[in-house]
């Protein structure tokens, strides 16, 4: 138990090495001196010779990945160009209404993911049962930036139910959320439906039959919670793809968090924040597959004693 | 063992049934694709877009690029079915060409990362040890990043342009394959022919292109449909930011950028652009759906 969850970790602290070697290397790619990107074709050359220094560009690049690091890991981010502010300060605004935007959305996604799921297994092969199947298929297909700008102009300009962009208030917050767990939840419907047909057909479901249980209470007591636990990996495996849709759904509805500051500093070639960014949302990621699996093998003892 | 009593004829049916037994793998797969109503539908819908792009020209009624200032936001109507944009453009004509973008970005997508995928999955695969270690740890890094965001910061780096998005979506997205190539080599080098070339001297690289590669390719074949999907919905998310194809190029997700803009005014430029996405991607992912199931058949309904 002790060395599977030890093994783990390191694993985790690998990736998370490469993640930020990867969020790291952006920079370099840039074809031409990133300096001169950065502040445009009208920067003086002092300008010039001033940022590379302060970013050390100017040295070898395994010790800029080093001082990099170091600094971040002391707090300071580095400071964006578009806004001249410290990148910690921009973030820290914009954390908060991503948590909000993704976190919802999440839950969202999942509560309706795993009730289509389960109503699709426990009516298998009937009319429900190959809609659930349809229906995941067709949000799959839909890009999510298109659905956040039909649901927009359906509910925000022509019956003007909520407002058309911003966080003002919590009605603000319905589209965003819903564009995202309408979309997401197929993600963990089809998981679900198989999940709960592995479990309904395994022996102990039959002995419970036999005993003469009610079959409610074998369905939800019994086999929805198992069914329920490898939604846990899927939630970390699927949070990348939700992250992902909902930067663009931040650009849709102007949502003031992460997801629209990252399209901007692109487009602006604000490079410190998008490195920032990068590495933030990776590590996240890296971090809620190590949760997920730590707290898988506390649930299901199989998994820990593997290899 | 065969006893004495069996007819000569009933040997002859014995050869025959273990003769189509053998044959029967791959048409079975076949058979159980196209029983597959909802796959047969997808393979329609991308043919359709298939044909279209191809004879974009002939079906497209107006010049996709040419402004009219006096035609501009007409509503759907018989001359313009579709409607028309802020230049006055007929936007039917502009979704019709778009195929063209959309289907050879994907193309040049889905073929870049199999590429880097299937290399990568056969040589981590085949020689394990630290070279499958190191290349592991980068499928485990690579997938820690949401594919959009990802690609986004690559191709806002390389600038704008066709050839950048395919790029950064495909040093971004191949994982999959080689996840996939790898596991299934992983079973393949146990068999015995790979012990037997072994034995008569063949070199690795002989091996990996002559024994390994072809019964790979089949498992590939089916991760490019997979792929394609995702390869369609990055790349239009891409050009919708404004990173990918830049105006006045006729593709599916500016078309939608532009359209938003006007959404009031004109709703039909971004709802119908998006619908030509949908469809084709519903397409892609009914035929993905088919062959997983045709291959898999543990995981069918039934």
């Amino acid at each position: 138990m002790k060395s599977y969850i030890l093994r783990r970790i390191l694993r985790a602290l690998f990736t998370a090495f490469g993640v930020s070697l990867v969020a790291f290397m952006i920079l370099h790619l840039a074809p031409g001196d990133p300096v001169k990107i950065m502040l445009g074709p009208y920067a003086t050359e002092e300008n010039v010779q001033a940022l590379r220094a302060r970013y050390n560009l100017d040295k070898p690049l395994h010790i800029q990945y080093l001082t990099w690091i170091k600094n971040i890991f002391k707090g300071e981010l580095g400071t964006s160009i578009r806004y001249n502010r410290p990148v910690g300060e921009l973030i820290k605004e914009r954390l908060g209404p991503t948590l909000i935007l993704t976190g919802s959305g999440l839950l969202v996604a999942v509560i309706l993911g795993v009730l289509f799921g389960t109503l699709a297994a426990l009516k298998k092969n009937s009319i429900l049962d190959y809609l659930t199947t349809f229906q995941t298929m067709f949000w799959l297909s839909i890009p999510s930036f298109w659905l956040a700008i039909v649901l927009l102009y359906i509910f925000g300009l022509k019956l003007r139910w909520v407002p058309i962009a911003g966080m003002t208030s919590f009605s603000s917050t319905i589209l965003p959320v819903l564009t995202i767990g309408l979309r997401e939840q197929a993600w963990f419907a089809r998981p679900m439906r198989a999940e709960m047909l592995e479990v309904l057909s395994q022996n102990y479901i039959k002995a419970l039959k036999a005993k003469g249980v009610k079959y409610e209470k074998i369905v939800w007591k019994h086999a929805f919670k198992n069914a329920l636990i490898p939604i846990i990996t899927m939630i970390a495996l699927q949070l990348p793809w939700i992250i992902g849709g909902a930067v663009v759904i931040e650009v849709v509805f102007s949502w003031g968090g992460m997801g629209s500051l990252l399209v901007g500093s692109v487009l602006s070639r604000d490079y410190q924040v998008v490195q920032t960014i990068l590495l933030f949302i990776s590590i996240a990621v890296v971090a809620a597959n190590l949760l997920a699996d730590i707290l898988y093998s506390f649930i299901d003892p199989r998994i820990r004693t593997e290899r | 063992m065969i006893s004495e009593d069996i007819s000569y004829e009933q040997l002859k049916e014995e050869i025959r049934k273990l003769k189509r037994k053998r044959s029967s793998q791959a048409n079975l797969v076949w058979k159980r694709f196209t029983k597959n109503k909802l796959a047969l539908i997808g393979f329609i819908m991308v043919s359709i877009i298939i044909f279209m792009a191809i004879f974009a020209p002939l079906i497209a009624p107006y010049d996709p690029y040419k402004t009219s200032p006096l035609e501009r936001f007409k509503p759907p109507s018989k001359e313009h079915l579709l409607g028309t944009d802020a230049l006055g453009r007929d936007v039917f004509s502009r979704l019709i060409y778009g195929s063209r973008i959309a289907l050879e970005i994907g193309i040049l997508i889905v073929l870049f990362e199999g590429i880097i995928g299937i290399s990568l999955g056969l040589v981590s695969g085949y020689f394990g040890g630290i070279v499958d270690k190191l290349i592991m740890w980068l499928v485990d890094v690579l997938r820690s990043f949401p594919i959009v965001v990802l690609a986004l910061a690559i191709a806002g780096v390389l600038g704008q342009g066709i050839l950048n998005v395919v790029i950064a979506l495909g040093t971004v997205g191949w994982t999959s394959y080689a996840r996939m190539v790898r596991s299934k080599v992983l079973t393949i080098k146990e068999l015995e022919y790979i012990e037997a070339a072994k034995s008569i001297g063949e070199s690795n690289l002989a091996i990996i292109f002559r024994h390994v590669l072809p019964n790979v390719l089949s498992t590939a074949i089916v991760m490019v449909c997979l792929m394609m999907p995702t390869a369609l919905i990055a790349s239009a998310t891409l050009s919708f930011l404004g990173l990918g194809v830049q105006p006045p190029t006729a593709d599916w997700g500016s078309i939608i950028a532009e359209g938003r803009r006007y959404l009031l005014k004109a709703p039909w430029i971004s709802t119908s652009a998006g619908f030509f996405i949908m469809f084709t991607v519903l397409g892609f992912n009914f035929i993905g759906d088919g062959l997983r199931d045709a291959l898999d058949p543990t995981s069918r309904r039934n």
